[in-house]
């Protein structure tokens, strides 16, 4: 659902090519970390693919997302999530995880944005590996998107 | 009239001053339930570990990303609970359990570890509210009360929102008009969340400011080297980590400060997702005790044996120093970069026994601490003290700032690595009380490292300096000349070698020394006032004048350059303003003997002059 609270269905929402749903909680700092990243590809592949944030805490306010949101920097649209509709439909695990559609919106590709988490609190100093634009870019071109690849963070699961 | 010799320059390396670390604890949680209530709670099971061990930093305002205080709190974190704690990431302690006890342990045993998990896999329950305990109490504001000063950052440092890992240096101009004694410091890193680590350096002569491209910024940097203008062996460490409670140092190990001392505070920022503006500040806290007693840093290092060829897992670095006095080991500091995988420091006793004193099984640069014994842990004179570091250059450490794997030597950057090893000992006094046992342990250190490397510049520096403070110039002489062999244009080597040429009496070799030295540093002020001592002690008083009044301008308190400069003005028959220069020598040290007797020479000659 939108921050005004009503119904949205980011998957039929636009008409491009890729949608790309980006799970993400207010308090997750693995999550949050990637804020510039997430701005960054989402810019990248601007009249591309079409970003949304998806905070599926049930109690975060639209006003702390909307505050978070200035916080960090984005400038993508944000949903709610409370249902956990879109967490089962992206197969979502932790934040910050992804799901990549492709034009018929079945689901290309989920999981994480990129390698830098090995594990919780084991980073590196950069990803070696960008699977989110790899996905973007297969789907675009018509390849194989990435397998799926467990991304590292908050359990999506601890909230209500 | 004799001008007064000036005693000598020593750079140390890296001077910490200590924070020690105490637990602000409560209780230990309760055993394991028994038969007849197996269900796990949080009330009654899991709030005790949270609020013993969690909560110091899992708490508003503190470094921890979220609060862990209440069942709301922890539910909503549970599965990340139970699997930052199975993997030993939280709570960030890296000490392997060993027999020596550090203050402010943060470790879950076994049995917490297995309750949390536990209490997941059961569903997380609540439980009834009557076994909850209290929440930890924490006193708001500044730990150790209100501050006697505080001093702040001059510019904050904004942190960008991405990229990785920054060390930045804030230097602080302290606030103190004479000489002052600490007896803490209170840290105050900023915003806690980005901060993983800061360490206040003591600058004695205001050497990191040379780095600050404008005054008050800071300067970028993960590890600075102080050169301090003065020997002074006391040794403290000030460190800041999340969750480390400051503590006023012992009793009778104030820290001197003064009022041209700099701190400057080392801080290891990571970058959060969003920009963030970091202006930390220190409280000071004083005393009227000055310190009795002198701790000093033991540190052990093997830099020149670090070549990491790429892909190598278990790269070994050892090294090791046996103790010429006996002490008491206060606190011990490991430190290495990204690669360091296992650390442990083993100390060996003269009768054979064996004390391990820390094992850090899984080294993560991001928790580094100095970490400071429960008790003090007594060394004897012959014990050896060991070190074996293990480096993995390899691409299976995720930490490794090279992909693919480089080569890796010894450096300061943060993609160079490092071996160190500081131990902050407190000496025994010897029996001969006339004997300052640091000197003797400082000597020791300053010969190992020149037998190490006979061509680092600074072992030759300091073991020169250390001989000659002990009273052996002719053997500080010969490492004056080995050091100004290896930098022929450096300044503060050929000051000393000056001072030590003049030490044993070779005052006409001393003269071209000196004026090297002021040719690479024009305002060294020890040069200056060096130089002018030995022209005056052979007769040059125009010449020895000029330096001294160039002593005198770039530091208008020194008595001595004062009272020095009346001396040869009054010897180069200049009576009325030498008396000038002398009362100004007895205004900034009224107890100042060579200036009031030369004044008093000076006035009766003149009172004999104009009856």
């Amino acid at each position: 659902m939108a921050l005004d609270g009503t119904a949205t269905d980011p998957l039929q929402k636009s008409p491009l090519k890729v949608v790309v749903l980006v799970f993400v909680r207010t308090d997750c700092p693995i999550s949050n970390r990637y804020a510039p990243a997430i701005q960054r590809i989402s810019a990248k592949y601007e009249g591309k693919a079409v970003f949304w944030l998806v905070y599926p805490d049930k109690s975060e306010s639209a006003g702390k997302i909307r505050q978070h949101e200035r916080e960090y920097n984005y400038t993508l649209p944000a949903l709610r999530d409370p249902q956990r509709v879109l967490v089962k439909l992206a197969q979502a695990r932790v934040t910050p995880e992804v799901a990549v559609f492709d034009a018929s919106r079945h689901l290309a590709y989920h999981g994480r944005i990129d390698d830098l988490y090995q594990d919780l609190g084991r980073a590196r100093h950069a990803p070696t590996t960008h699977e989110l634009e790899d996905a973007i870019q297969a789907v675009l071109d018509g390849h194989a998107p990435p397998a799926s690849a467990p991304g590292v963070g908050c359990f999506i699961s601890d909230l209500e | 009239m004799t001008p007064s010799p000036r005693t000598l320059a020593l750079i140390l390396g890296i001077c910490f001053a200590l924070a020690t670390a105490a637990s602000q604890k409560n209780a230990l949680p309760g055993q394991l339930p028994g038969s007849n209530w197996n269900r796990v709670t949080f009330n009654r099971d899991i709030a005790p570990i949270l609020f013993h061990s969690c909560a110091i930093c899992h708490r508003s305002g503190e470094a921890a990303p979220f609060p862990l205080l209440t069942y709301k709190d922890a539910k909503s974190h549970a599965r990340q609970i139970a699997a930052v704690t199975q993997r030993h990431f939280m709570p960030p302690w890296l000490p392997e359990p060993g027999e020596a006890k550090f203050t402010e342990e943060l470790r879950l045993t076994a049995e917490e570890i297995g309750m949390i998990q536990k209490w997941v896999d059961q569903g997380t329950e609540e439980g009834d509210p009557a076994d909850l305990p209290a929440a930890p109490k924490f006193v708001p504001g500044w730990q150790l009360g209100q501050p006697d000063k505080i001093i702040k950052a001059e510019k904050p440092f904004v942190l960008p929102a991405g990229g990785s890992d920054m060390y930045w240096n804030f230097i602080f101009r302290t606030p103190v008009d004479r000489t002052r004694w600490l007896k803490g410091i209170e840290i105050r890193p900023g915003d806690k969340r980005v901060v993983h680590h800061a360490n206040i350096l003591v600058d004695r002569g205001q050497s990191a400011r040379r780095q600050e491209e404008l005054p008050g910024a800071g300067f970028a940097g993960m590890e600075i080297k102080i050169a301090s203008e003065t020997f002074d062996p006391d040794s403290h460490f000030f460190f800041w980590k999340p969750g480390t409670m400051p503590q006023p140092e012992p009793d009778g190990m104030s820290l001197r400060l003064d009022k041209d001392t700099d701190l400057v505070l080392n801080i290891h920022l990571q970058p959060s997702g969003k920009q963030e503006t970091i202006q930390p500040s220190l409280g000071l806290y004083f005393t009227d005790k000055p310190a009795t007693l002198h701790p000093m840093l033991v540190q052990l290092e093997n830099d020149r044996q670090i070549d990491i060829p790429p892909g190598e897992k278990n790269f070994l670095v050892t090294d090791e120093f046996t103790l010429p006095i006996d002490v008491d080991l206060l606190a011990i500091y490991p430190h290495a970069h990204y690669l360091g995988r296992e650390m442990q420091a083993l100390a060996t006793l003269p009768d054979g026994s064996r004390k391990t004193l820390i094992h850090i099984l899984r080294w993560d640069l991001n928790w580094q601490a100095v970490y400071r014994y429960a008790t003090p842990v007594s060394l004897p004179k012959g014990t050896t003290i060991s070190t074996r570091y293990t480096y993995d250059n390899s691409d299976e450490n995720p930490a490794n700032p090279h992909d693919p794997p480089q080569r890796v030597v010894a450096g300061n950057r943060s993609s160079d690595e490092m071996a160190h090893l500081w131990l902050q000992v407190l000496p025994h006094t010897l029996p001969d009380s006339t004997i300052d046992p640091r000197t003797i342990l400082q000597e020791s250190m300053a010969r190992r490292m020149v037998r190490r490397n006979p061509a680092d510049f600074e072992a030759q520096y300091n073991l020169g300096a250390v001989l000659q403070d002990r009273g052996v110039p002719e053997e500080a002489l010969q490492h004056f000349l080995l050091a100004v062999r290896i930098r022929p244009e450096d300044a503060i080597a050929n000051n000393a070698l000056g001072a030590a040429l003049m030490a044993v009496g070779r005052t006409d070799e001393a003269i071209p020394i000196f004026s090297t030295a002021l040719r690479s540093q024009p305002d060294n002020f020890d040069a200056h006032y060096n130089l002018a001592n030995a022209l005056a002690s052979q007769g040059r008083f125009p010449e020895a004048i000029d330096h001294y009044r160039a002593a005198t301008r770039l530091r208008p308190e020194d008595a001595n350059a004062e009272a020095n400069l009346g001396a040869a003005l009054a010897e180069a028959g200049n009576l009325p303003e030498a008396k000038l220069h002398l009362e100004r020598a007895l205004r900034i040290n009224p107890s100042h003997e060579l200036a009031r007797e030369n004044l008093a020479e000076i006035n009766l000659r003149l009172g004999s002059r104009n009856p």
